[in-house]
């Protein structure tokens, strides 16, 4: 069947008692909070290398928000600690925030300011801003154009270039920024990436970036943190992380799916194994054995009768983040052809 | 200073600024129009305790109406509905959070803010204290009233200490609409908050006020020898709003004038300026004090 349940924690992941580094521009450790009788973070021990975008994954409600509501003293924690590039960071301690920017969940701005007024104002608080920077950043962001015209007037990719260019404004040495992908057009996503990879490899700095969108994650970050149930379940160079969980993708015939299953469980039986009917006559599968036996995999197939229409490596962040948080992705067949993936079911959308 | 220039850019650009000043002063000519057709007489008789009705366009006794309008009734509600609205937005519309979250002490922010809306309702009170000055005068002329000029005798220091004295009545009831909001965490439920205390007040303080009055009847068996204000101070004289009251109630023109203070003004004896100064100045620090307090134990989410 089917993984359903979360991995148990691998013995790497337990709470950490390592001292934070000044190389980690962000360590949390053991750092918990909870709303009332509702737990939002528990224990979690986050460790951002310098100079890094720092990919911060989880489910809806998993915690990242919380996270960086506590890493920007929008929060008090209830117990753990923080440390921001290698010293202790508390709630009073409010000027090493200085060095941090950030976009927290949605851009908030006054609406009858324009663009540039909202810059203004919040270059007024905080550490001393230089006032030039505001068309900098303005200019990142491709905001230029419409620096003059009322916020209430912008789209929601336009609100999210501007909470980036806030969260810029300042010329931190941490941007925190939480789906800050949301509502943007592709070419405006193609110009964050190009202005966080020029943020962080010309000009050292780091990014923690929360998102859901996974294929962006992947392309942009060099280390990921999974984290799921207010713990952080996996954290790692992110091509490591790719490597260790060798996966291929097969496609097959949707009538094929069942048989399939069953062949490639026997390959991989220590592995989970997703099935995915496309909808449009192909079903793919997406199994744990290394790229290199893929061509055992394909004789196997071929024994039993069924005839791989395509072979691929398969290991991507979205299938690693779907094993470890035990979210069973896009899994449905149709009636005739569930066999091992009938077990599993549909996703529910509060799952995912 | 940065902040503080930020909070008046913020005060300038935004609509409810200049709403709810066309307000005031819409509502203060409606007021001097409606004062102008009711006029009759020739000449305040001052002696009448003020309730002539030329005394009102009639230096320095119109300062009485004009600081009502100005710093009471009509300023003290539009200054505690703003302050609410002033604060209480950065709440509503979430950018509360990009401050703090970038290192900004939330003391400090709130102070600046304070600051900054206390020089918008400076400006605010000014324009509609000269432009009641203005409709004094026009009222006055049209009705064919001498006009005394606002500045004769000791004009200049009537007018200062009575625009003085209003404006700190304002400022403190904008404080008390700032420290709602703020402990409230919203705009709408800081003037909702706001409005309902001011006129609560005001509905228990005239049946406090009943009661002493009918209180002193039965201790006294009448009206002995016909004065007015017989009983008083009482103690609800100092309750946050009223005690600004007592304080203008000083003001020069208004002092004497026993239609200026209301049933209060007519049956109760004002509180000394000596105590009620200091009590309105408590309350305003109290109620900055206390926004200060929440803001710094509040999550922001």
């Amino acid at each position: 069947m089917i993984d359903a349940q979360p991995p148990a924690l691998p013995q790497e992941f337990l709470p950490r008692t390592d001292e934070p580094t000044p190389d980690l521009a962000v360590a949390t450790r053991g750092l918990t909070k909870a709303y009332g009788r509702q737990v939002a973070l528990t224990g979690l021990d986050m460790s951002v290398p310098t100079g890094k975008v720092y990919g911060f994954l989880g489910p809806n409600g998993s915690g990242k928000t919380t996270a960086l509501r506590l890493l920007t003293g929008l929060l008090r924690p209830n117990a753990g600690t923080i440390s921001l590039f290698g010293t202790p960071y508390t709630w009073h301690d409010r000027t090493r925030l200085f060095k941090v920017g950030s976009l927290i969940e949605t851009p908030s701005f006054y609406p009858y300011l324009s663009g540039a007024e909202n810059l203004h104002v919040l270059a007024a608080s905080g550490p001393p801003t230089d006032l030039r920077r505001i068309d900098q950043v303005l200019q990142y962001v491709g905001m230029s154009g419409r620096a003059k015209s009322p916020v209430q007037t912008y789209s929601l990719g336009m609100k999210q270039r501007l909470g980036i260019a806030a969260a810029m404004l300042s010329d931190p040495e941490l941007l925190l920024l939480d789906e800050p992908a949301n509502g943007l057009d592709p070419g405006g996503m193609v110009a964050m990436r190009e202005t966080l990879r020029y943020f962080t490899a010309e000009l050292g700095k780091t990014v923690i970036i929360s998102s859901h969108l996974l294929h962006e994650v992947e392309m942009l970050a060099d280390v990921v943190g999974i984290i799921d149930h207010g713990r952080l379940i996996r954290e790692g160079p992110l091509a490591d992380l790719l490597d260790s969980a060798g996966r291929v993708r097969v496609r097959v015939a949707p009538d094929d799916m069942t048989k399939a299953a069953a062949v490639l469980r026997d390959l991989a039986p220590d592995r989970p194994l997703y099935g995915v009917d496309s909808g449009e006559g192909v079903g793919w599968f997406t199994v744990g054995v290394a790229p290199a036996r893929a061509a055992e995999l394909n004789q196997a197939l071929a024994a039993a009768g069924v005839y791989a229409s395509g072979l691929e490596p398969g290991s991507d962040l979205e299938s690693i983040f779907l094993d470890l948080t035990g979210r069973t992705g896009n899994v449905a067949a149709p009636p005739d052809t569930r066999g091992p993936t009938a077990e599993a079911g549909p996703p529910a959308m509060g799952q995912t | 200073m940065r902040l503080i220039r930020a909070e008046l850019l913020k005060a300038r650009r935004r609509s409810a600024t200049w709403i709810l000043l066309v307000v005031a002063l819409a509502l203060t000519a409606l007021i001097y129009l409606l004062i102008g057709r009711s006029i009759g007489g020739v000449g305040c008789d001052i002696s009448f305790g003020g309730l002539d009705e030329s005394c009102i366009v009639e230096f320095p006794a119109s300062y009485a109406l004009i600081d009502q309008f100005a710093f009471t009734t009509l300023g003290g509600l539009l200054a505690i509905v703003y302050a609410a609205a002033f604060v209480g937005a950065d709440w509503n519309w979430g950018v509360l959070r990009n401050v703090i979250a970038r290192g900004e002490s939330r003391a400090r922010y709130l102070l600046a803010k304070a600051a900054g809306l206390s020089i918008v309702l400076l400006i605010g009170c000014a324009i509609i204290f000269f432009f009641a000055l203005a409709m004094t005068l026009l009222t006055a002329l049209t009705h064919g009233i001498p006009i005394a000029s606002p500045l004769r005798g000791n004009g200049l220091v009537d007018l200062v200490t009575n625009f003085g004295l209003g404006y700190l009545v304002v400022l403190e009831r904008a404080a008390l609409g700032f420290a709602v909001a703020v402990v409230l965490r919203s705009q709408l439920a800081g003037a909702v908050v706001g409005i309902v205390l001011y006129l609560g007040e005001g509905i228990i303080t005239t049946y406090l006020t009943f009661t002493a009055v009918a209180r002193y009847f039965g201790d006294s068996g009448g009206f002995g020898d016909g004065a007015l204000q017989l009983v008083g101070p009482e103690w609800f004289q100092y309750l946050p709003m009223t005690v600004g009251n007592q304080v203008l109630s000083w003001a020069p023109g208004v002092a004497g004038n026993i239609a200026a203070g209301g049933l209060q003004g007519i049956f109760l004896r004002p509180v000394p300026l000596e105590q009620a100064l200091p009590a309105l100045l408590i309350y305003l620090f109290v109620a900055i004090g206390v926004s200060i307090v929440s803001l710094n134990r509040q999550e922001i989410v």
